[in-house]
């Protein structure tokens, strides 16, 4: 979409300084250029995989597809690396970049070329899921005592268990350690249970904002794709977005008002940039260049806040009726229409393996999703200290707030929750009025799909 | 004889009608046809007629988008004009270092939007914005670039204006030194002042450039894209949306691709239809005098 008419309008430059004829010409470039400006965006333009480099191939390997960062292909390689040591079968990695991935799935299926395996974040299972596109695990409840619950429904329907959570990762409150001593906030909270209230939560908050006078005390990480993160709130209030059975919206839900009105009290009190709102900056980045003092971060992010120049610590999220935290990470999934469906399931019980799940989340700097993974024992690279804590959070993520985020419309109800989000925080009528705007466009959603 | 000359002239043609069906038409169709349905990006689409089409009408979000469009237009290709003439009339005399500017003015033009939009974000950060950080130095107010609707789709034109500028102050500048010095004479020797020059002889023999560049920009204009998601998103709460970023946003990140081509397609219907009724306009204008 980067003006692909410039060529064309440069190249006819010379036929429209004088010559009356050449409007029909142009008139004629003109729809051209509209046509494929306006509609590439929309009708299915794509790269998608070959038989060498995307598709199943037919040497007999098998076929990923995934976004990974140096650490994570590396340790991809190595799970490849040792599932061909144990059954002769090599797995190629095609890397593409995260925005990409999807498109790079979807390319696959339509053309008949699917990856036998790709890499999923959980909020996009069960739309594959919805479209049979993924295989059942044959293993499933063997696997399945192994796995925490929560992670384990995120890929689990009626019908089966259609991949492998592969790891998780989560937020925390990622704090700047000048900020915390010049506002005297003493002792961060150091367990799960410790964690500060909402309303210990806000008077931190309160404290540090004076002192940083051209400065903003938080961000939250709402912003875009992480929209869904402001559920964080809604669950720890004892709220809800969508009904139980998950197919409506829980229209006035108390939890949900509470929790929009604690969070835009973010905004009116400017505890929190304007600019941190739900289209607005990363929370990371406001992090990183000192806007803000305290911001929720994932632990994925650790080694980029870690070369930030300044010392930092976290702590846990603030909790209310329930301490809640948001569902990170990804699963594993095999294709249906594989031909080779049978070994890439064998790859995914491979890869939920205990020894190959900790060597990999220890490599990245990810959470394991078995309970029998110990944390405590891996080696990670950057800040073991809050890896340490980010286990202890990931505790927090509750089963009602992942099935609310694993529905198959939810890509559609995270813009929704952006658009609006950005919108109310922003924005001056009442409360209810604010909520209600949010719950018409979620079931507006919910409705069409 | 006229079968062989048809021959001939359908075997010029076809490569670039192979083209023409390739790059343009194949995915105009698949593009309609995708708006009738209710595609997913993901397996088989179920055929819903025209629900993405009516789906539009009730959307408030589509209308903003619309909207904003429409304004960006209005604004931008006006502006975009008249900077580039004013500019190009400046330059049109030999000047030392001439060649320099005119590559300083195409430049934004030239280089990638992505780029351009990356440095409109930096330059217009509410936070570490060089802007704002020059305005708290004379005491002036700081807008809120990133978060006042007003002020961010000011920020969004001003970046525009600067990408696209280049174009028009490159073809303007080639048309007034086009023009047959004579004509210029012949109108000084009758006593016009410049001004009159400028408006009667100049501004006339102008108008294919104008009509050139107002099609081009108008088209552009509907396809902002690279500067608003860079620099917006389309926030704060939708005042810079535009109908492609909106039309990105349904058929990728919601997932709504049956949706997302049903806006692609009212684009398209839209810079089409703009593009005749000007076209018919200049016609018309033309044959008056």
């Amino acid at each position: 979409m980067v003006h692909p008419d410039r060529s064309s309008a440069q190249n006819t430059h010379t036929t429209v300084t004088g010559q009356r004829t050449s409007r029909r010409r142009f008139l004629g470039a003109g729809a051209a250029v509209a046509t494929t400006g306006a509609l590439s965006a929309c009708g299915g333009f794509s790269t998608g995989g070959s038989k060498e480099d995307g598709g199943s191939s037919d040497d007999g390997s098998l076929t990923m597809i995934t976004w990974a960062s140096d650490a994570e292909a590396a340790a991809f390689k190595a799970l490849a690396d040792g599932f061909k040591e144990q059954t002769g079968t090599t797995v190629k990695l095609q890397v593409v970049p995260y925005s990409e991935v999807l498109t790079a799935v979807d390319t696959g299926l339509r053309t008949d070329t699917p990856p036998d395996l790709f890499r999923v974040s959980y909020t996009d299972v069960a739309a594959y899921r919805g479209q049979n596109v993924l295989a059942s695990l044959p293993d499933a409840d063997t696997l399945k005592a192994s796995f925490l619950p929560a992670f384990w429904s995120a890929v689990t329907d009626e019908q089966g268990t259609f991949g492998i959570p592969h790891h998780t990762d989560t937020s925390m409150v990622v704090l700047n350690t000048a900020a915390v001593a010049s506002a005297g906030l003493g002792t961060l909270p150091a367990t799960l249970d410790a964690a500060w209230s909402w309303e210990d939560f806000a008077a931190a908050l309160g404290r540090i904002k004076p002192s940083r006078a051209d400065s903003y005390a938080f961000a939250a990480n709402w912003q875009n794709a992480g929209a869904y993160r402001w559920l964080n709130f809604v669950d720890q209030a004892g709220g809800r977005l969508l009904s139980d059975d998950l197919t409506s919206v829980a229209a006035d839900d108390p939890g949900a008002l509470k929790a929009l009105t604690y969070t835009r009290d973010l905004f009116r009190k400017q505890l929190t940039p304007q600019n941190a709102s739900a289209r607005g900056q990363a929370a990371s980045d406001l992090f990183l260049n000192q806007t803000v003092a305290t911001a929720f971060a994932g632990d994925f992010l650790l080694a980029e806040i870690d070369g930030g120049g300044f010392e930092y610590s976290a702590t846990f999220l603030p909790r209310d009726v329930n301490a809640s935290a948001d569902l990170g990470g990804n699963a594993l999934v095999a294709v249906e229409a594989s031909e080779k469906k049978e070994q890439a399931l064998k790859f995914l019980t491979f890869c939920a393996q205990a020894e190959q799940m900790g060597t990999f989340c220890a490599a990245a700097s990810v959470l394991p999703t078995r309970s029998d993974v110990d944390p405590a024992t891996l080696k990670y690279p950057v800040r073991p200290d809050l890896m340490e804590l980010y286990v202890e959070q990931a505790k927090a993520i509750r089963e009602p707030l992942v099935q609310q985020v694993v529905v198959p419309s939810f890509s559609a109800i995270n813009a929704q929750l952006r658009d609006r989000l950005d919108e109310v925080f922003l924005g001056g009528d009442d409360d209810a009025a604010a909520l209600k705007r949010i719950t018409d466009g979620v079931a507006s959603v919910l409705k069409q799909s | 004889m006229r079968v062989r000359r048809w021959a001939t002239s359908y075997a010029m043609l076809a490569p670039a009608l192979a083209l023409f069906g390739v790059f343009v038409l194949y995915p105009l169709v698949g593009a309609v046809r995708i708006s009738l349905t209710n595609s997913t990006g993901i397996g088989q689409a179920k055929f819903v007629g025209l629900a993405n089409y009516t789906a539009m009408a009730s959307d408030p979000t589509f209308w903003q988008a619309a909207g904003n469009t429409a304004l960006l237009a209005v604004v931008s290709v006006p502006v975009s004009l008249g900077l580039g003439l004013g500019i190009a009339l400046l330059l049109r005399d030999r000047i030392p270092g001439g060649g320099l500017f005119r590559a300083v003015f195409l430049a934004p033009y030239v280089i990638s939007g992505v780029v351009v939009a990356m440095a409109g974000r930096w330059i217009f950060d509410q936070n570490v914005g060089i802007v704002d950080r020059v305005l708290a130095g004379t005491g002036l107010p700081q807008p809120d670039w990133q978060s006042d609707g007003t002020a961010a789709a000011v920020s969004v034109v001003l970046v525009l204006l600067w990408a696209r500028t280049g174009l028009a102050v490159i073809l303007y500048l080639s048309a007034l030194q086009g023009i047959d010095g004579d004509v210029l004479e012949a109108a000084e020797l009758d006593g016009a002042s410049a001004w009159q020059r400028l408006k009667g002889v100049v501004w006339p023999l102008l108008r294919p450039t104008t009509f050139f560049l107002t099609v081009m920009l108008v088209i552009e204009t509907f396809q902002v894209f690279d500067i608003v998601w860079v620099m917006t998103k389309g926030g704060p709460a939708g005042s810079t949306e535009l109908l492609v970023t909106y039309a990105y946003n349904q058929g990728f990140a919601a997932r709504r691709e049956g949706y997302g081509s049903a806006i692609g397609v009212v684009v398209f219907v839209v810079v089409l239809a703009a593009t005749a009724v000007w076209w018919r306009v200049q016609r018309a204008s033309e044959d008056e005098l």
